[in-house]
This record gives C-alpha cells, sequence and structure tokens, in this order.
C-alpha cells in the first residue's frame, strides 16, 4: 500500500496527542491520588460514590450526635447517681427518727437535715449540660426550671415539661436523649403517687413539726377495681358508698348494721377529745359533702385536730393530725360487735410519728426505686449508644473503605501505566525526528 | 533522410516536460489540504496514413509517431469520499460533544465540590440539629447548610443555562461558515460545469469542491451526488443544500418549540415560512447535529433534571417544615421558596426561606403534653400495650366483650384519612395493633403508645402521610394542626372506672380528643426534635422525583386520556417528564381503583398531561408523583447520567477520530503525495527527457553530417 507523506506524518501526530492525552490523564489520577476526578471516569460508580460519600458525612454527624448523646446521658447518670445517694440519705435519717428514744428536739433536727436534702434535690433537679437543664424536657427553658417557692420549701414550680428534650435516631431505632422529671423524682407520675419533693417535704413536716399522717400502707381497693373513678385525676369525686366499695377486705357491719369509729385526737388547745362517729351503708366515702366519711370526719377537726382525704391515686384514706391521734372501731348499739372499718380501709388504730415515719419509708423507697429506675434506663440507653457508636464507627469505616475503592487509585499500577506511556511517547517522538530525516531527494547528487 | 525523427524526439521531449511539470505540481501541493495526486498519462501518438510513421507502401513494419500527453489525470476515489466524510461527521459531532460536556461536567463540580456535597452538608447540619434542637448555633448551620445548597444549585443552573447560550452561539457561527461553504461549492459547481463544458478537466476544481464537501461533513452529515452537467448536488438530511449553481443557506439557530411546548433548538433554512419556529433539518451527524443534540436532550435533559432534585427537595422538605412549629412557637413556614414570586421551583429558581434562626422549625405536634389525654389505665393497673382490649380490666374503660367498630376520621390540611376500626380485628384488638393499623394509613398523623405515661400519643407526621392526601393538600401549605373524629359517640358513663367504652378514642383514654383540633394551644410541640427527625427520615425514603400533586379538572373515562390540571395547581407538573410514574387516585383515604400510570406525553403549551389508565376516574381525582427514588439517588443517576454521556462523546471522540484517520490514510493511498515517489518520477522523466533530448541530438548530429558533407560539393 503506497502511503502520502502526509500520512505519515498525521499519523504521529495523532499517536503523539493520544499519548500525551492518556499521559495527562494518568498524571492527574497519581498526583490527586483519585482515579475518580470527574463523572465521566467512571459513570457507572459515580452514583454510588456520591451516595458514599454522603453516607460518610452524615455517618460522621451521627457519630458526633452520639458523642453529644453520651455527654448528656452521663451528666444525667452523674445527677440520679446523687439523687439516689440523698434518697437513700434520706432513708438513713427516716430510720433514725423512727426511733421512740428520740426527743421532739432531735427530731426537729433530722427534719432540718431533711430539709436540706429537699433543697439539694431541687439543685439535682436543675442540672445542666452544655448551657441545657437536663430534666427541663423540650421546653425552651433559660432558667432553672425547678424553683423552691418559700422558706422553708412549701411547694416547687416546674417550668420544663415532660417530654423528652430530643432523640438520637441510630439505626433507625429512637432514643430519648434526656430523662424526664417525671421519670427522675417522679413528678406528677401516672399512678399519683408523690414525687421526691413532695416526699421529702411531708418527712421533713412530721419531723420538725409533729405533724402525723396516717395511711393505709397498701390500696384499699379490690383487684381491678378502683374506688371513687373521676372523670379526671383531680376532678369532683363521685358518690361511692360504703356498701358498694369494692374493698380488698370486706366491710362488715357491727351489730347495729352501722359503722362507728371514734377518734382521739388533741385540739389546737391541747385537749384531748375522744369523738365518735357513725356511718351507714348508704354513706358515701368523700362525695365532697359533709356528710360523707371524709366529710364526717374532718367535721370533727376541730376537737381532734385529724383531717381526712381521700388519696383516688393511691386509692388510700388518708388521715392527718397534728398530734398522735388513735382510731378505733366501736359498735353503734352498746354491747354489741364492732365492724370492721379501720381493718377495711387499713387505718392503725395509733398513728404516732415513729410509725407514721415507718409508713413514710414506703414513699422513699417508691421515689427512690423510681430514680433507680430512672438510672437503670440511662444507662442501658448509654449502652445502646455505645454499640450504636461502635457499629456506627464500623459502617463508617466501610463507607470510607468503598469511597477508596471507587475513587482512589492503585498507585502502584498507575505509576507502572504512566512509565509504559512515557516509554511509548519517547519511542513516537523518536520515530517521528527520524521521519523528519532523509528524503530521497537528498540522495539525488 | 527526412526530420521526421526529429518529430517524433521532438514529442518526446514535450511530454516529458508535461510530465515534469506533474511532478512539480504534485510536490508542491504535498501539504494542501484536499489536493489530490495527477499522472500524466502519455500515450503512443497514433501514426497517420502516409505519414513517415505509417507510410502506405509496404515496409517492414509500422513505427509510431512518438509519444503524446493523452490526460494529466486526478486519482481521486470518489467511494472512499463518503466512507470518509461519515467518519468525519461523527468525529466532529463526539468532538464538539466532548469539549462542551466536559465544561458542563466541571459546572457540576462532582464528586468533590457540587451540589451533592452542599446536599450532604445540609444533611449533617440537620443531623446535628436533631440531637441539639434548641441550639440557635445548630440551627443557624442549618440555614447556612441550607443557603450553600440553594447557591450552589442556582450556580449549576446559570452553568447550565450559559452552556446552553454557548451552545446557540457557537451554533450561530458555525452556520455562518457553513453557508459560505455552501456559496463556494456552488461557485465551483459552475466551475466545473464551464470547464467541462469547454473539454477541459477541472482537477483543481474538483479538487477544492471535494475538500469544501469534506469540511461541509464536519458540520452535518452530507450527501452527494454528481451530476449530468458535472455538477454535484449536496444534501443534507435528504434536502438539497447545494444544487448546482444555487446554495441553501441555512437559517441561524433558534429557540423554537417541540411539539410538546418544550422549548427546542432548532436550525432551519433561510426560506422558512415561520422563522421563529421553522422546520428543522436533519442534521445526522457533525458540529451542527452536536450542537442541537447538546441542546436539546443533554444540557436541557441536565437542567431538568435538577430542576426535578430541586422541586422535590424544596417539596419534602417545605412539607415538613410548615408542618413544624418552630423555637418562638410559631407553625413553621417553608424552608425552600422560588427566588421570584409564586412560581415553580427550579434549581435556578430557589432560595431559602427562613432567614432567622430561631424560626428554623424543629418540633412536631403532639398530642402527649397536652391537657386532652389521660391515662388509659385503670387505677393500679398497667395496660399491655399486646393484650385484647375488649373487656380488658386494666383500662378505665375497655370496650365490651363484644368489641366496638367504627371509623376515625384524620383530618389533616383539609384531606380526611379515613380508619375503620373493630375492637374484635386485628385492625385495633390490641394496642400494638392500632398503632401499627393507624400507622399505615398514613394520615399525616402518627400514634405511638407512651408506656411510661399509659396514654396513646396522636403526633403531626408529615412524612407518614399517603400521595394522595399529598395531592388532595395539592398547592395548600402543609399545617401543623390535625383533628380526630370517632364515629362513635362516647358513653354518657364515660367516666366512671369500669363502665365499658362506645368509641375507641374512649377506650385509649383519648375521647378528649374527639373533633377537638390539635393546635399549639392544646398540644405540644414548640422544641422538641421532631421536624428534624423527620427531615432525616425524609432524606432516606423513597420520594417523587420531580414531584407532582395536583387534582385533576376532569374525569377519565378512557385508557388514554389527557388531563388537564386543575387551575389552582397549574404549573405545578413544571418539572415533569415523559416516562415518570405518578399514583392517582379517586379521593383521599384511599381505595380502589388507585394505580400507578405512566406519564406518556407532557403538552406545556396546553398545561396538560397524557396518562395511560386502567380504570376510569371521577372528576378532581388526585394525581401525585409515585415514589421512587431518594432525592440523593435521583442526583446521583442525573451525575451518573452526565457522566455517561461525557464518557461515550470522549470515547467516541477517540475511535471516531482514529477511524476517521484510518479511512483518510485509505484515501490519501490512492491520491495522496508521496513525495519519494515524487522523486522517483521526477528522476525517471528527467532520464526520459535527457534520453529524448540525446535521440535528438543525434539526429541532429546525422543531419549535420548530411548537411556537412554534401554542403561544400
Amino acid at each position: 500500500m503506497r502511503i502520502a507523506t502526509s500520512t505519515i506524518f498525521d499519523q504521529q501526530t495523532t499517536s503523539i496527542d493520544d499519548l500525551q492525552a492518556q499521559n495527562a490523564s494518568l498524571a492527574q489520577q497519581i498526583s490527586s491520588g483519585k482515579q475518580v476526578n470527574k463523572p465521566s471516569d467512571s459513570p457507572e460508580l459515580i452514583a454510588q460514590d456520591l451516595t458514599v460519600r454522603n453516607a460518610v458525612a452524615t455517618q460522621t454527624q451521627d457519630q458526633q450526635n452520639i458523642a453529644t448523646a453520651n455527654g448528656a446521658l452521663t451528666t444525667t447518670d452523674g445527677a440520679l447517681s446523687t439523687l439516689t445517694s440523698i434518697l437513700q440519705a434520706a432513708r438513713s435519717l427516716t430510720v433514725q427518727g423512727a426511733t421512740d428514744t428520740l426527743t421532739s428536739a432531735q427530731r426537729a433536727n433530722i427534719g432540718v437535715q431533711i430539709d436540706q436534702l429537699l433543697n439539694e434535690t431541687i439543685g439535682v433537679a436543675n442540672t445542666q449540660y452544655a448551657g441545657q437543664y437536663l430534666f427541663a424536657g423540650s421546653a425552651n427553658v433559660t432558667s432553672p426550671p425547678v424553683t423552691s417557692q418559700n422558706s422553708p420549701n412549701s411547694a416547687i414550680t416546674f417550668s420544663g415539661n415532660l417530654e423528652s428534650q430530643g432523640q438520637v435516631q441510630v439505626n433507625g431505632q429512637t432514643i430519648p436523649l434526656s430523662t424526664t422529671l417525671r421519670e427522675a423524682f417522679n413528678y406528677k407520675a401516672a399512678d399519683g403517687s408523690a414525687d421526691v419533693f413532695t416526699v421529702l417535704r411531708t418527712l421533713r413536716d412530721t419531723l420538725q413539726n409533729g405533724t402525723v399522717v396516717d395511711q393505709s400502707s397498701t390500696p384499699i381497693n379490690a383487684t381491678g377495681t378502683s374506688i371513687l373513678t373521676s372523670a379526671a385525676p383531680g376532678g369532683p369525686p363521685l358518690a361511692s358508698t360504703l356498701g358498694n366499695a369494692p374493698l380488698a377486705v370486706p366491710l362488715v357491719a357491727d351489730s347495729g348494721a352501722g359503722f362507728s369509729i371514734t377518734i382521739t385526737g388533741q385540739n389546737a388547745a391541747g385537749a384531748t377529745a375522744v369523738v365518735p362517729i357513725a356511718f351507714t351503708v348508704a354513706t358515701p366515702i368523700d362525695d365532697g359533702s359533709a356528710t360523707s366519711v371524709v366529710g364526717k370526719i374532718n367535721a370533727a377537726t376541730a376537737q381532734t385536730g385529724v383531717t381526712a382525704r381521700f388519696d383516688q391515686r393511691a386509692q388510700r384514706l388518708v388521715l392527718s393530725g397534728t398530734s398522735s391521734f388513735y382510731v378505733k372501731d366501736v359498735p353503734t348499739v352498746a354491747g354489741g360487735t364492732s365492724s370492721n372499718f379501720t381493718t377495711a380501709f387499713g387505718l392503725a388504730s395509733q398513728a404516732d410519728t415513729v410509725q407514721n415515719l415507718s409508713t413514710q419509708l414506703g414513699s422513699i423507697d417508691q421515689v427512690l426505686n423510681a430514680a433507680l429506675s430512672a438510672r437503670s434506663t440511662v444507662g442501658s440507653r448509654i449502652n445502646v449508644l455505645s454499640n450504636a457508636g461502635t457499629q456506627l464507627a464500623q459502617s463508617t469505616n466501610d463507607s470510607i473503605a468503598v469511597q477508596s475503592s471507587i475513587e482512589d487509585v492503585n498507585v502502584a499500577a498507575a505509576v507502572s501505566r504512566y512509565s509504559q506511556l512515557q516509554t511509548a511517547l519517547q519511542a513516537a517522538y523518536t520515530t517521528t525526528a527520524k521521519l523528519e530525516g532523509k528524503k530521497l531527494f537528498d540522495y539525488i547528487a | 533522410m527526412s526530420f521526421f525523427g526529429v518529430d517524433l524526439a521532438g514529442s518526446a521531449l514535450s511530454a516529458f516536460q508535461t510530465a515534469e511539470n506533474t511532478v512539480a505540481n504534485n510536490l508542491a501541493n504535498q501539504s494542501t489540504p484536499g489536493a489530490s495526486r495527477q499522472v500524466t498519462n502519455l500515450t503512443p501518438q497514433q501514426p497517420i496514413a502516409g505519414s513517415p510513421g505509417n507510410p502506405t507502401n509496404v515496409v517492414p513494419g509500422t513505427l509510431g509517431d512518438g509519444v503524446v500527453v493523452q490526460s494529466i489525470q486526478r486519482l481521486h476515489d470518489d467511494s472512499i469520499d463518503g466512507l470518509y466524510r461519515g467518519a468525519s461527521a461523527s468525529q466532529n459531532f463526539y468532538t464538539t460533544q466532548a469539549q462542551v460536556l466536559t465544561s458542563t461536567q466541571s459546572a457540576f463540580g462532582e464528586p468533590s465540590n457540587g451540589v451533592n456535597s452542599a446536599y450532604g452538608k445540609f444533611q449533617t447540619a440537620i443531623g446535628q440539629l436533631s440531637s441539639q434542637p434548641a441550639s440557635l448555633p445548630a440551627r443557624q448551620s442549618v440555614l447556612t447548610a441550607a443557603q450553600s445548597l440553594v447557591t450552589t444549585l442556582n450556580n449549576v443552573s446559570s452553568a447550565l443555562l450559559a452552556q446552553k447560550q454557548t451552545v446557540v452561539s457557537q451554533a450561530s457561527s458555525a452556520v455562518k461558515t457553513v453557508n459560505g461553504i455552501l456559496d463556494q461549492i456552488a461557485a465551483l459547481n459552475g466551475s466545473i460545469r464551464s470547464a467541462a463544458a469547454a473539454g477541459s478537466n477541472p482537477n483543481t476544481y474538483k479538487d477544492q469542491r471535494d475538500y469544501l464537501i469534506d469540511q461541509l461533513s464536519g458540520y452535518a452529515s452530507t450527501q452527494t451526488a454528481i451530476q449530468a452537467n458535472g455538477s454535484t448536488l449536496v444534501t443534507i438530511g435528504g434536502q438539497a443544500v447545494v444544487n448546482d449553481q444555487i446554495a441553501y443557506h441555512l437559517a441561524t439557530p433558534v429557540i423554537g418549540t417541540a411539539a410538546d411546548g418544550t422549548a427546542a433548538f432548532k436550525i432551519g433554512f433561510e426560506v422558512d415560512p415561520n422563522p421563529a419556529n421553522p422546520q428543522a433539518i436533519s442534521l445526522g451527524s457533525g458540529k451542527l447535529a452536536a450542537f442541537s443534540d447538546l441542546y436539546n436532550n443533554k444540557l436541557s435533559a441536565y437542567s431538568s433534571g435538577l430542576d426535578g432534585f430541586a422541586a422535590a427537595l424544596a417539596n419534602e422538605v417545605d412539607r415538613v417544615t410548615q408542618s413544624g412549629y418552630d423555637q418562638t412557637g410559631q407553625p413553621g413556614a417553608s424552608l425552600f421558596i422560588p427566588s421570584t414570586g409564586n412560581t415553580a421551583i427550579s434549581a435556578g429558581n430557589i432560595t431559602i426561606g427562613i432567614t432567622n434562626a430561631a424560626n428554623v422549625p424543629t418540633g412536631l405536634l403532639t398530642t402527649q403534653a397536652g391537657n386532652l389525654v389521660v391515662p388509659l389505665n385503670a387505677a393500679n393497673t398497667i395496660v399491655n400495650p399486646t393484650a385484647l382490649l375488649n373487656a380488658n380490666t386494666s383500662l378505665n374503660n375497655p370496650p365490651a366483650s363484644a368489641g366496638i367498630s367504627g371509623t376515625l376520621s384524620v383530618v389533616v390540611d383539609g384531606a380526611i384519612g379515613l380508619f375503620t376500626y373493630n375492637t374484635s380485628s386485628s385492625t385495633a384488638d390490641t394496642i400494638n395493633d392500632f398503632t401499627k393499623s393507624f400507622n399505615s394509613g398514613h394520615f399525616g398523623v402518627s400514634a405511638s403508645y407512651d408506656t411510661v405515661g399509659q396514654r396513646i400519643v396522636f403526633t403531626r407526621d408529615p412524612v407518614n402521610t399517603d400521595l394522595v392526601h399529598r395531592a388532595a393538600e395539592g398547592a395548600t401549605a402543609p399545617t401543623p394542626s390535625f383533628t380526630l373524629i370517632d364515629s362513635n359517640a362516647a358513653s354518657s358513663l364515660a367516666t366512671a372506672s369500669g363502665a365499658n367504652a362506645t368509641s375507641l378514642l374512649q377506650a385509649l383514654g383519648a375521647v378528649a380528643l374527639a373533633s377537638v383540633p390539635q393546635t399549639a394551644a392544646n398540644a405540644f410541640g414548640a422544641s422538641d426534635n421532631g421536624a428534624v427527625n423527620a427531615l432525616t427520615t425524609t432524606f432516606g425514603i423513597p420520594v417523587g422525583v420531580p414531584p407532582l400533586q395536583a387534582v385533576s379538572a376532569s374525569a377519565v373515562l378512557t385508557t388514554t386520556a389527557t388531563v388537564t390540571l386543575l387551575p389552582a395547581t397549574s404549573g405545578a407538573f413544571a418539572n415533569v417528564q415523559v416516562g415518570q410514574l405518578l399514583t392517582v387516585d379517586a379521593q383521599a383515604g384511599g381505595g380502589p381503583p388507585q394505580e400507578t400510570v405512566t406519564v406518556q406525553a407532557v403538552n406545556r403549551t396546553t398545561g396538560s398531561i397524557t396518562l395511560q389508565f386502567q380504570n376510569t376516574h371521577a372528576v378532581g381525582f388526585s394525581i401525585a408523583a409515585t415514589p421512587t427514588q431518594s432525592l440523593g439517588t435521583a442526583y446521583g443517576n442525573l451525575i451518573a447520567r452526565l457522566g455517561l454521556d461525557t464518557s461515550t462523546a470522549t470515547a467516541g471522540q477517540s475511535s471516531q477520530t482514529s477511524l476517521a484517520s484510518q479511512i483518510d490514510a485509505s484515501r490519501q493511498s490512492v491520491d495522496g503525495i508521496n513525495v519519494d515517489e515524487e522523486t522517483q518520477n521526477l528522476l525517471k522523466f528527467q532520464n526520459a527527457y535527457a534520453a529524448a533530448a540525446k535521440t535528438l541530438s543525434v539526429l541532429n548530429s546525422l543531419i549535420q553530417t548530411v548537411l556537412n558533407d554534401f554542403a561544400g560539393k
């Protein structure tokens, strides 16, 4: 085949251009360390590459979120640890106070200590992490959410809410970041039981003021029933009569088909009075009227110093006195049998400070359990996050590995190929130079 | 003795002189583009009867009359021209595409600095905010990332627009060049015709003409036919551009409209009666075809792909932010809004609608903290969410053992979702079954059970909304509030513990929610992280790209129908593409005949889309984009397409250049000039000339001998 002179040069030019383009591309790959520098470098993998890049970014952020969450949860754990210590101290003090040999002055001293513990719990409830109040819920709170009312404390106010402060989403699992005041301090508990502040306050008052509270230690309703259900907590009570109250220990009327008790207590002047109070099967337990069980007991408060209320949530009849008092079943008809009213309603025949303190140990245990339970929840969340963090770190590494496998150049192969191309390019240069050398013309003399 | 021999030698001198001239011409044109090699065809001069070479008397043989130049032939193979021009058209097509696409690719900045990276940073900022919903810096970084994302989208969109304009302007210059070439070919046709008519062989004109046609084929696929009069008919796409001496000029490219109303790049003839929207010439391959393809099928597709991504991003994110609450307790606004007025969002028409960090909506409305829900458990009991509800004494008001059935209506943004329940069936026989069945209705509200509070919690959940609801909402912005209505009234004994519930909400302790709109006043949601978590979810799930939520103004009674959207939602399908999957339904709340249909045609002039249905639909049926891919995947696919197009163009450029080069080499093997070969010819004819001259010299000496010997006698 004959070859035109210009073809020879054109072909050289084309092949040198081609080799130079390949060389430039390889040089870019080697200098950037990436074999995918633009989408056309790997159209089949670029979509995956973009996804993996974002996955690495979001997974790294998730890891940071977990680290933040871990910080918040660890601080919460510390706060709950302090809370349980406080409650355990309160419990010890209560046991100490529930000793008959202590004088009222000594009890008052213990009360002062309890008051300090109460103030400490308020401090714990206002624990902050990174400028945020851990137990304030999701409310936008800029000042301590739990504030003490009056001095000594008679109530607390809470400006936060009972929502979780935020959730971390890990692998589709939502992990609440914060512990609510309800979970940690039994605040506004679903079962209506007292919160940490109320428990400590009652304890303090009992120790300092000798206020006596008699409340049955266990609920008195039969399983699966409730006495005096109302529309909503705190709503108006409804008449549930003694005759049909679903009690765990059924009422047995006395020989006069009634229920009579006497309350022996002291009035404000310190005079002791014995007040008999009688009910019938039709007497409502607590309908707000003066003819109910609660109403009749309260009608005699001026003489006995004893007030009554029915704790609907706790399903307990609660009697409070300013000093020791006695409740006793008596027959309606002289010489007859007595009813079992005090047994059915779980009332002790004698209520005094010592016994009352012992009863309050149950309340302390309840809030202590709530705090411990909250702490164990926090612990398990820390655990879950720690596992998720490990897993996330692994999947981030995997994603980075995938990204690397798509993007990163095999330097050894690229350098080797580069050398090969260099050789070819040198050869092309040499060939071109030779071609530009002698022509037949040069030999014509 | 005659002078005949001198004549013979003279003819040889003349012929070899001409041959040397031809060689000289070849050598002179060795680097001239389009020049074909010429050869001097020599032939023996036919002797004339009676002449010394062909005497009529009997002699031993006929002596020739010397040599003559028969022709100076142009060595050229027209059949290879066609092959070369086809390859040249392809080469130019891919080269042009590679040039434009490489720069388009740079404009996208992937994989390091483009939209994907900005989108990733936006996701990361949302992720950070989800763990610190109250943090102002975290909120601010979401806004910063969103601003950066829209700026990147704007920039890429502008770059694409600029590329389109560049393509049009380059094509305009190319058309001017093409018209010049056409004029020259027409003129050469005239010259060739005249020369041929005069019996001449217009080799040079033919070289010039063929070279011009070669050049023309770099702009468009050309076909040629040699006419009887020697002129060449040149056609593009079957239409004559040069016929004899007439050149038909191409018109400057315009952006007209395609049949579906979309803007289309068109090159027509100058004589087209409708210059604003001419009949486009079928260009085949070449630079002009590349420009047309780039504008209509590449750059426009990337633009609409990017617009679809931007619109879907805004649609999904705004759906959540509008459903949320900001830090000041106000209903959330759209995070992404169009830059200009009430227009459809596109990559070039998107900006951020929230500038104050406190206004970033992070919370979703939930009944949990409201005052309308009470624990559903009876006193001193814990409800097992997997236990049957009927006659369950753990509940304050359990349904009777016979169970209750009815409908729960969920009203969100005016769209009503219906949840049919029966506490004796798996729809609502336990609390867990209820939450599961309720949530699978995709009403825009999700139910969950708070085991600590022993309460059912309803949360506005913009992610858990079915397409029918979305379509029913149409252009209306989502709102945070919602209402639940139980078809059964609560029992009059509602407050008595142990009394049997007569409505589901009553059994669930949520009777107070019935028909009471949940708003910021009675529910909760200003500053939790429900909305940012919903956004995080949105990024991972398939969504409709590009988005469409609209309501049809007409009924559908046939299988293929053209649907015109209600005026209120016109423009909603600005980004909808042919081939996209849509879900249509008769009404909100689901039920047959819901179906998935494919967009067969979009007419942007009339504002209608053509769909193939399987069922009939009443007036006002909803149309929504079927979720097919996540936002990240949609963008990734766009970039993959760009990458593939660029890679194809680059590979095509390389292979077609090589092919054209090979064909050219074949062509050159016929008509190309080889210096060595010409040198040999030079020597050959030089020697021949020298021999003829020697012959003449010898003959001359013979004559001289005669003249000299007899001169003095």
